[in-house]
């Protein structure tokens, strides 16, 4: 028996126009947490799904329990108790918890020995025990579209542990959890591990690495560059190699320059579906100059609010004033062309056209104007221009292009597609809701800095965050929501992080 | 190490392989190998029923004038055929334009047939009836055919958009409605008593020129395969390369997003229903005034369905659709004259257009079936090389 339960030997993979593995070897024992750190585009999750059968490598064998395996389905990895949770979930939204877990693999009964059924009875008290076990709880009855992004993840764990999975690959689970969420992950992660699973993690959070897993393998372009003890290595180590240079984590901020007043919101209602007010009588305000951030435990209104200001939804009551214009009602194009950005909280959904070309999408908020078209016909050379602009300036890596459909696109990139587009609008106002979302912490530095730079241009910019540390080194003003109500507004310099955590979970107002 | 090269199996069978796994020959291969298997099944169809098969085929392109019948009746030729043949290719195509727009857009126009007939009735009541000459008659037929089913169209698009009412839904309504008034008027006002349709419409009205004398047969030349040919380009000029075709990519693709990009949703469902329609309505009246001149009531055209058939086929693309629409109105056309030699009913064309739609939509799982075997003869050739 070889020393590793899985085994990678010169795998490469090879995309049109593009190398994403590069005759990668690998071995990971049984009983590790083993995590892959590396570039947006470096090929993480081309080489986890190789591993859970969804592509095939071009070349090189992979070993499972030191046997060779070929792995052309995800039914076949799953048959050798290989589970993953993907990047972007793959959940039927109109389907109930315990529907989604036992899909494919329905427990069947028959009625009288002959007609079978599917026993959801049973499936739901197997659901029951191993949420139990793990500390996974979950309504089984509970359609999936109802529930929050956490609970959808455990949905997805759970569907691994239903498979009886032993090897655990969790692609960046933690890039849409609160911190609390997070906490909570990464400790079940570690009892995972406890009772002898393996565990394999992609994550862009070095904190997370450091403070679970056992190895490290960094990736680069495509390359393994290295694999490392966790515990001998430091993080600022690990984003060197990762990045290929110095990385700085202090963000460099000029004192603030505020000038007239930008963005009003005056009491500002909004209701959901469900008649139920998220957002209660908000009042604040933005100057030039400015960025503003609410923070928040997720699911407390500051979606709604961004989404009300875009024109996404119609706020029940209030009023919103963009350069002392009412915008209430006002279209969202017109919103646009008044100088409004949005980076949305779903990038899937709301943010691009997955079946578009990158190109398309760099321009979906522009292709009606010069030059991307004149007199209603579309410019090519307008689109491919401006779209190799802004790979160029952003560094989006893809195979083919400003030609590339964004799907193939990895999902770090498919972020930094938006962020691009959105920026590039030279808005004055720009709502960013979880802009380095998924990003390297390379692209992270960059963009940090870009948003600075806008707000020393005299833009303003309202950052809606769930990241504590990002809140705290960029903003100007912090407002902090809880539960449908702005409780604290105040100059960042006035408060501490664990003020603001405090104010999140309403235990001071 | 030269698995790389193994992987590429030769010989014709393996070409074929290749080609349906490949990202950009698969769209062609695959329609070609669902009409391969289509022959075959038929094939086997007509032997079961205890006929011969190249009969029946031979059968199909005779009736269809590409190929010369042993025998042809006074003023008939290989040439009228092949006219005929163009004249119901026109509203064939027309139609799956329709259909093509409103799947682009993420619409589902099942209503071709009701616009198809609203536009042909509309148009030989106010035009065909008229004693206007041609030079006015035809292009206000033209005109009454993209007015008609472009209303039409719009309304379904608006109901959607309004009322949330699913396109699907509304638009078989408006066949029965449309189906039912038409019949109506037809009973009513426009029965000739003899054949039990509406009477026929002036020649002068008509989309295509009869009564044409080449050599010693009488020729129809059909106007409409030259709207239905230039229609082809334009909308593939709409959707690639205009900004409305972008919008209504977007909002069929994603409409969430459309919507956060500043696109007008409502008005690009409309107006992509709207346009569906106008091609329905130039359907329309290149059949019922163009390839026939009169209505029979209460009967909707099966090539407003057939249509579906021709835009899945030819992979919802314009330049697709001219092939499928060709390959799909010869079963159609040609059915006539197969089943008088073959002898076999001549709704057997429908059964073939039925596999034929079968198996084009089961394009992926054929993509499937290649990529494995390109991997089990892989396997095999390393295995082969390994010894
Ligand atoms: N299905 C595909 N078709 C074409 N190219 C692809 C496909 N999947 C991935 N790629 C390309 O392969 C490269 C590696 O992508 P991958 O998704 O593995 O990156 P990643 O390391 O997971 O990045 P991220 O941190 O952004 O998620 C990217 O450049 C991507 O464009
Ligand atoms: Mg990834």
């Amino acid at each position: 028996m070889s020393e590793y339960i899985v085994e990678m030997r010169h795998i490469t993979k090879r995309f049109p126009g593009i190398v994403a593995n590069d005759d990668i070897s690998i071995g990971i024992r049984k009983g590790e947490i083993f995590a892959f750190l590396g570039e947006n585009g470096a090929g993480k999750s081309t080489l986890m799904s190789m591993l859970f059968g969804m592509y095939e490598p071009d070349e090189g064998e992979i070993l499972v329990r030191g046997e060779k395996v070929k792995l052309s389905s995800s039914n076949e990895a799953a048959a050798l108790n290989i589970g993953m949770v993907h990047q972007h979930f793959k959940l039927v939204d109109n389907y109930t918890i315990a529907q989604n877990i036992i899909l494919g693999i329905e427990p069947i009964k028959k009625i009288g020995g002959l007609i079978p059924y599917v026993d959801c009875k049973g499936a739901q008290e197997k659901i029951r025990e191993l949420s139990k076990a793990y500390g996974l709880e979950v309504d089984p009855c509970q359609v999936v579209e109802s529930v929050n992004v956490s609970i959808q993840q455990r949905v997805e764990i759970l569907k691994m542990l239903y498979r009886e999975a032993e090897i655990l690959i969790f692609d960046e689970p933690t890039a849409v959890l609160t911190p609390q969420e997070i906490q909570y992950l990464l400790d079940i992660m570690v009892e995972l591990r406890n009772k002898g699973k393996t565990i394999i993690l992609i994550t862009h959070k070095l904190e997370e690495i450091k403070r679970i897993a056992d190895r490290c393998a960094i990736l680069r372009r495509g390359k393994l560059v290295r694999v490392l003890n966790v515990a001998e290595t430091s993080t600022q180590e690990m984003a060197n190699l990762m990045v290929g240079r110095e990385v700085v984590f202090e963000r460099e901020k000029q004192p603030a320059n505020f000038r007239e007043v930008l963005l009003e919101v005056e009491d500002l209602t909004v209701r959901n579906e469900d008649k139920f007010d998220v957002v209660k009588n908000v009042s604040f305000s933005i100057r030039r100059g400015e960025i503003f951030a609410i923070a928040g435990v997720s699911g407390n209104g500051q979606i709604e609010i961004a989404d009300a200001i875009a024109g996404l939804v119609k706020p029940q009551k209030g009023k919103i004033k963009l350069k002392g214009k009412d915008i209430t009602a006002a279209t969202i194009r017109r919103r646009t062309e008044e100088g409004m950005s949005y980076i949305p909280e779903d990038r899937q959904r709301l943010g691009v056209v997955l079946d578009f070309s990158l190109e398309d999408n760099l321009a979906i908020k522009k292709y009606y104007r010069e030059p991307f078209s004149q007199k209603g016909i579309l410019k090519r050379e307008g689109f491919q221009k401006f779209a190799e602009e802004l790979i160029e300036q952003y560094d989006i890596r893809s195979g083919q292009g400003a030609k590339t459909i964004i799907r193939s696109m990895s999902g770090g990139n498919q972020q930094k597609a938006i962020v691009a587009r959105e920026i590039s609008l030279e808005s004055d106002l720009m709502i960013f809701v979880q802009p380095t979302r998924g990003l390297d912490i390379g692209a992270i530095e960059n963009i940090q800095k870009q948003i600075l730079r806008e707000r020393d241009k005299g833009k303003a910019v309202l950052l809606i965050s769930l990241e504590l540390d990002e809140v705290m080194s960029l903003a100007d003003t912090i407002g902090v929501i809880y539960n449908g109500q702005l409780q604290k507004i105040s100059p960042a310099e006035e408060l501490t992080t664990n003020e603001v955590g405090e104010y999140m979970m309403g235990v001071k107002s | 190490m030269k698995a790389k090269n193994q992987t590429t199996p030769n010989g014709l069978i393996g070409k074929m392989i290749n080609a349906l796994d490949d990202e950009r020959l698969s769209q062609f291969a695959i329609p070609i190998v669902s009409i391969i298997l289509t022959i075959i099944a038929a094939s086997v169809l007509l032997l079961v029923l205890g006929k011969n098969p190249i009969t029946a085929m031979n059968g199909f392109l005779r009736g269809s004038g590409f190929m010369m019948k042993p025998l042809y009746a006074g003023g008939q030729s290989m040439l009228t055929d092949f006219l005929s043949f163009l004249g119901i290719l026109a509203p064939m195509l027309l139609a799956a334009l329709g259909i093509i727009i409103g799947m682009k857009s993420g619409m589902f126009n099942i209503g071709m047939a009701g616009q198809m007939l609203a536009a042909g009735f509309i148009a030989t009541v106010f035009v065909g009836y008229s004693g206007l000459n041609a030079y006015i008659a035809k292009p206000l037929v033209i005109l009454v055919g993209i007015t008609a089913g472009g209303l039409i169209g719009a309304t379904i698009g608006f109901l959607k958009y309004r009322f949330n009412i699913h396109e699907v839904v509304s638009s078989i309504m408006f066949n029965y409605i449309t189906s039912y008034i038409v019949a109506f008027f037809i009973n009513t006002y426009y029965k000739d008593i003899i054949t039990r349709s509406s009477r026929i419409c002036s020649p002068a009205s008509r989309l295509s020129i009869t009564g044409i004398a080449w050599g010693s047969s009488k020729l129809t030349l059909p106007l409409g395969i030259i709207l239905a040919i230039a229609s082809v380009f334009l909308v593939k000029f709409l959707l690639d390369r205009t900004v409305i075709g972008f919008e209504m990519k977007a909002v069929g693709l994603n409409r969430d997003c459309a919507k956060y990009a500043g696109v007008n949703v409502g008005k690009s469902i409309v107006l992509a229903m709207a346009l569906s329609g106008v091609f329905g309505g130039l359907a329309g009246v290149t059949y019922y005034v163009g390839y026939f001149n009169s209505i029979v009531p209460k009967e909707l055209a099966s090539l407003g369905y057939d249509s579906i058939a021709v835009a899945l086929l030819g992979n919802i693309s314009p330049i697709g659709a001219i092939f499928s629409s060709i390959l799909i109105t010869i079963f159609q056309k040609g059915s006539i004259y197969m089943s008088s030699t073959v002898g076999v009913p001549k709704e057997i064309a429908s059964v073939i257009t039925g596999i034929l739609l079968l198996f084009s939509a089961c394009g992926t799982y054929m993509r499937y079936l290649a990529r494995r075997q390109r991997e089990r003869l892989a396997e095999k050739a390393k295995k082969e090389g390994v010894q």
